[in-house]
């Protein structure tokens, strides 16, 4: 009913018109009849011929001029009011009348439909061009699904639209409906595939009137599917492209890693089988000097190694992304006191200060997390400040971020190695002249980035300063104080 | 007790095992060894050991489990040993009833503190329990509810009195965040350690020396705190 109801009543009405506009025109002849002549009045026929073919059509024009030829007839040649022809010449001008009526409508019609179809032409590709120049912007699957429905929703006004993009290469398969919920349940649905060279990446589903789609918009449609399926295609290359740069990389990663490894684990297992194996031969007394000294080879060497393997542990936890934080409301201050503590031997031949006002926040960090990044940056200060110098430890809160600053009083970081030094294996100097394995800021790096702040470095005047932010809030939370403790 | 108290070392490494094996020897201990968590409690049954050092990561069942098993009969001291970072286990195993952990590589000093600790602690619970208790400068009144720092009587709260005598009701043992939240605050299954990082913080500021260089009460990071009195 409401196919009729939309197709078939403008048709009607236009053909109606036609018929109407060639009723009204014998009625105003008629009366100017006496003072015209016969060919005078077929020409002013044509007029409504014309009209009715650029108003209403090619149909109704060509209806007007049937009808034109009979009123003409009826009306204005003798016999009157009847269909007989009696005079030759009538009889031509009829004829002539007949023709020119016909393929002026048909000529006006064609101009007509050319017009439309340009027209219809001129959106398309409008359209077309919308959608190409959208997609080429986008990078990932669901924007260009967006992407996709939103297009066909408004270009081809429909109730729903569906893009359904399948799993490949392991994603999860994905469907975009708009608008949100389901559609409704008396319309027909088309699917198109979306193919590329490698076969069906998905399908656009459409709800939509029966009969709706025009043969023009369905080869849009098909338009639409293909980049679609094309843009699909560009992002499944350039994925498989940067894994397989990600994978020379970690290639690259591993061999490097490798290399500083072998070293960086080899020469205390060289230190400490060395110690051991004099020990045991005997060849040291019992209590002498030289046997404590080897013994505190194997302690301290032993230590190293455990770092060592910790070190390695944590990058390749923070690199495969298996880092777990366990957060916590900590105090900064008490995390900076207990690695101070722990790395009290280590620090002998430097003072530390440390300064973290009282009423500094609690942050949400993993104790353990937090500590290895002191402890790194600490013992990089260790390593690179000349003996005597001071390290110092202080904190404050600005805006939505705690910053944590541990300077040293080392040798200036060259102002082009500043944002290099927390890459993975890079070392300003020469790995022979002091050990680590180039991993200490990277792993602090990617700590402080899991906790969601920053980590950078700074020459200030007579030291260099590594500083960390941490947000305060967590998950847009901050501590809950217990009230007697605020109180007292 | 005439005899040299009894360790149970539970770990599959026979490295490790021999090692420890030789040093508690050489430190006049009795040891047993077991590779398996199984033989394991076989053994503390059979042969009623002072002390259990168990390694978590075991062959057959985990040392959580074994943890769990051994309670179920025994109170004797569980040392738990594991390998850096397995704060979550450790944790685990400190509220299924072990007494005090060591994360591995651990120094010798170290451990025998906490077997001599451990074996005190048993001998404690077995007599009289103390309710004066010595911390560094501090006297701790469990009874008559005083806290004294040298001569100096100390003001608490009423909550920083509980928890600090929750902490010397365990001297010398790591109570995790959960048992401390439970046992002071009521909390079940609450997360709210930050009440304990206030609290802990107030009361070395009004205890401690330095409260910035805390000698009684320890931070045992990422698992709670123990109240240190001696070694």
């Amino acid at each position: 009913m409401k196919f009729f109801k939309d197709q078939i009543t403008p048709l009607l009405i236009r053909h109606l018109a036609a018929i109407l506009s060639i009723v009204f025109t014998t009625l105003i002849l008629k009366l100017l009849a006496p003072f015209l002549e016969i060919q005078i009045i077929a020409l002013i026929f044509l007029l409504p011929v014309i009209f009715s073919t650029v108003l209403f059509g090619f149909t109704p024009g060509i209806l007007a001029g049937f009808c034109a030829v009979v009123a003409f007839n009826y009306f204005f040649i003798s016999p009157y009011f009847t269909f007989l022809v009696h005079k030759t010449q009538d009889l031509i001008t009829l004829i002539i009348f007949l023709v020119v009526a016909v393929v002026m409508s048909q000529l006006i019609g064609q101009a007509r439909e050319g017009l439309r179809l340009a027209r219809s032409h001129e959106w398309e590709a409008t359209r077309m061009y919308e959608l190409i120049s959208e997609l080429a912007g986008l990078q990932d699957t669901s924007s260009i699904a967006q992407a996709l429905a939103n297009h066909t929703l408004e270009t081809f006004k429909l109730q729903h639209v569906e893009v359904f993009i399948g799993n490949r290469n392991g994603d999860q398969s994905l469907t975009v409906s708009l608008p949100e919920g389901p559609p409704a349940e008396d319309q027909v649905v088309t699917c198109v595939p979306l193919m590329t060279a490698r076969g069906r990446e998905g399908e656009l589903r459409l709800w939509h009137q029966p009969a709706q789609l025009s043969s023009e918009e369905k080869r849009l449609l098909e338009a639409y599917t293909g980049q679609g399926a094309l843009s699909l295609e560009r992002i499944r290359l350039s994925q498989g492209e940067n894994k397989a740069r990600i994978l020379e990389e970690s290639d690259h990663l591993k061999s490097s890693l490798l290399n500083s490894v072998s070293h960086e684990l080899r020469s205390p297992l060289a230190a400490i089988k060395a110690s051991v194996s004099s020990l045991r031969s005997g060849a040291v007394d019992w209590e002498t000097s030289a046997r404590q000294e080897l013994l505190a080879t194997v302690e301290e060497e032993t230590d190293h190694l455990n770092l060592l393997v910790g070190n390695l542990l944590d990058m390749s936890r923070i690199e495969s992304g298996a880092l777990k934080l366990q957060k916590r409301w900590n105090s900064i201050g008490e995390i900076a006191m207990g690695v101070a503590t722990k790395m009290r031997k280590h620090l002998q031949g430097h003072r530390l200060e440390i300064d973290f006002p009282e009423n500094l926040p609690l942050v949400a960090t993993d104790y353990v997390m937090i500590e290895q990044v002191f402890t790194n940056l600490i013992s990089n200060g260790v390593k690179y400040a000349p003996a005597g110098t001071l390290i110092t430890l202080s904190g404050r809160v600005e805006g939505e971020f705690l910053y944590t600053r541990v300077a040293n009083q080392g040798p200036p970081v060259p102002e082009d190695h500043l944002e290099r030094i927390f890459d993975k294996f890079y070392r300003i100097t020469e790995s022979d002249r002091v050990t680590g394995t180039g991993l200490g800021l990277s792993i602090c790096k990617g700590i402080i980035e899991a906790h969601g702040g920053k980590i950078w470095a700074e020459n200030q005047p007579n030291c260099v300063v590594f500083n960390f932010s941490l947000p305060v809030a967590f998950d847009g939370a901050l501590p809950e104080i217990p009230k007697e403790a605020v109180d007292g | 007790m005439d005899k040299a108290p009894l360790i149970l070392l539970i770990d599959d490494e026979p490295q490790i095992l021999r090692a420890l094996k030789t040093i508690l020897t050489s430190n006049r201990f009795r040891v047993a060894t077991a590779a398996s968590g199984e033989q394991g409690i076989a053994l503390a049954v059979a042969q009623p050991p002072d002390v259990i050092i168990l390694d978590l990561t075991l062959p057959d069942i985990d040392g959580i489990q074994v943890c769990e098993q051994i309670r179920e009969w025994s109170r004797v001291p569980i040392i738990v040993l594991s390998v850096r970072d397995g704060e979550k286990d450790k944790v685990a195993a400190l509220d299924k009833g072990a007494d005090d952990y060591l994360t591995k590589p651990f120094g010798i000093e170290e451990l025998l503190a906490r077997i001599r600790v451990a074996l005190r602690h048993a001998e404690q619970s077995l007599g009289n329990k103390q309710s004066i208790l010595k911390a560094g400068q501090l006297t701790i009144d469990l009874a008559r509810h005083i806290v004294t720092r040298g001569v100096e009587e100390m003001r608490l709260t009423a909550t920083e009195f509980k928890l600090l005598a929750y902490l010397a009701a365990h001297p010398d043992r790591v109570l995790t965040h959960q048992a401390i939240l439970t046992h002071v605050w009521g909390f079940s299954e609450s997360d709210h350690v930050e009440y304990l990082r206030v609290y802990i913080g107030q009361l070395r500021k009004k205890l401690e020396t330095n409260p910035d260089e805390p000698q009684v009460l320890m931070t045992e990071p990422g698992i709670g705190y123990r109240l240190k009195t001696g070694e």
